[in-house]
């Protein structure tokens, strides 16, 4: 019930997102129009994910850091990119389990906001392929007995470490940035996960991988956020040409 | 256009923050097969193929020092019975001792003549743990299974059967007892 739930609001968001693409379609008419030319930067954006600093200060059981980048290749389309590393404990009633590992993720973004004038804001939607590489440690577990007949359940607090573990899956994204000061950006973007494939641990599951995040027990899919302030290294300029509408004499 | 983003940060925000309460619900469903029970039928020594209930039966197991526990079943008409079996580790032999008493209301009546019956049997096995999921963690399964019943001067069941030697699901008996 709970996955049908997140994918009606991927979906109300996709919709709320791209909506202002209509908005902004203009009316054919037969005014006579003219051009104004907007310089636009082209260059290198480097960010930090912002959320995963905050965590790492107020959640014991997170610590992470992820850093990311994205090239314009064209008016739209950037190319775009996320190293990270992470270490996370799950603690469920009958499992303790510490996850630690980094990945790298490599995609596009293609911009489908219409800027005004020479603004360079972004809403965006893009796809990424990600490796992650990591090990877990189950730290401490609990047998599953429905039967409490002999007193305490039985736990082992022996850790057990499964080491060279790997994952891969592909990703939709969509997400905005705005340029807030000059080549200063700040996004927020939300991630849709889809794993291909991972190591299976002997007796054991993928409970949580680095950059694919929390791994559910109803299938392959995962969910992701991101908050990051970003800096443009401006490489060059390219000319955007506006059609405006000629005043009336 | 300012006033628009800010909105629509707003509402992201929100979107995400009730996203988030969704995550927490894992519950190991009734329906995922995990730590299993020992289910034991009783059979009828006359004619070996067909079940045959225990009058009054009462069952009870036994804790690590061997002191008596609770019944599992009390004063019950019965062909089958399901018992938990005890564990203190992956790989250990365990014993598990359980008491058999046929027509048990006889310990209550007033009529001196009659009296119940109380058989023990030893089970052992070797415990197996085994992983479920993220929501259940691990089960524990049980190999190498044998069964013997205690002899003593009137044992109302006459021999016990392994049909399976491992007890890895509670789907059908792995123990036969005839009386």
């Amino acid at each position: 019930m709970k996955q049908v739930h997140r994918s009606y609001y991927v979906i109300s968001l996709l919709i709320w997102l791209l909506a202002p693409m209509t908005s902004f379609s203009q009316d054919e008419n037969n005014t006579e129009q003219d051009t104004i030319i907007y310089k636009q930067k082209y260059g290198l954006r480097l960010g930090v994910d912002i959320s995963k600093p905050v965590r790492s200060f107020l959640e014991e059981d997170f610590t992470g850091l992820e850093i990311s980048g994205d090239y314009r290749l064209t008016k739209r389309i950037y190319l775009a990119g996320e190293l990270g590393t992470e270490e996370r404990t799950t603690t469920t009633d009958y499992l303790d389990v510490t996850a630690k590992g980094s990945y790298f993720k490599a995609g596009f973004d293609y911009n489908f906001y219409r800027n005004w004038l020479d603004m360079e804001n972004m809403i965006y939607g893009g796809f990424r392929v990600g490796v992650s590489s990591f090990s877990q440690t189950l730290n401490s577990y609990t047998i599953y007995n429905t039967d409490q007949y002999y007193e305490d359940p039985f736990t082992i607090t022996e850790p057990q470490e499964f080491n060279g573990l790997s994952a891969i899956w592909a990703e939709l994204i969509i997400g905005m940035k705005a340029e807030v000061i000059n080549n200063f950006y700040i996004g927020i973007n939300a991630q849709l996960k889809g794993r291909i494939t991972e190591d299976q641990p002997e007796n054991f599951g993928n409970l949580y991988i680095p950059g694919f995040n929390k791994v559910f027990d109803s299938g392959r899919f995962g969910i992701g956020f991101g908050y990051n302030i970003s800096y443009l290294i401006p490489i060059y300029k390219k000319d955007k040409k506006v059609a405006v509408d000629k005043v009336q004499e | 256009m300012k006033q628009i983003i800010t909105y629509k940060i707003l509402l992201i925000v929100l979107i995400i923050i009730s996203t988030w309460s969704c995550e927490r619900d894992d519950i190991c469903s009734d329906a995922t097969p995990t730590t299993p029970h020992l289910i034991i039928r009783f059979y009828d020594v006359t004619a070996p193929e067909e079940f045959k209930q225990v009058r009054q039966l009462t069952v009870r197991g036994f804790d690590e020092n061997g002191n008596e526990l609770l019944d599992i079943i009390t004063r019950t008409n019965t062909d089958s019975i399901v018992l938990p079996l005890r564990f203190e580790g992956e790989n250990i032999s365990t014993l598990s001792r359980f008491i058999l008493e046929k027509d048990s209301d006889f310990t209550e009546d007033d009529d001196d003549t009659t009296e119940s019956n109380i058989d023990i049997i030893n089970v052992n096995y070797v415990p197996e743990f085994q992983y479920v999921s993220r929501a259940c963690g691990y089960k524990s399964i049980f190999n190498d299974l044998s069964v013997t019943v205690e002899p003593d001067t009137g044992n109302w069941i006459l021999s016990s059967q392994i049909i399976n030697t491992t007890v890895d699901n509670e789907t059908s008996a792995q123990v036969i007892l005839r009386h």
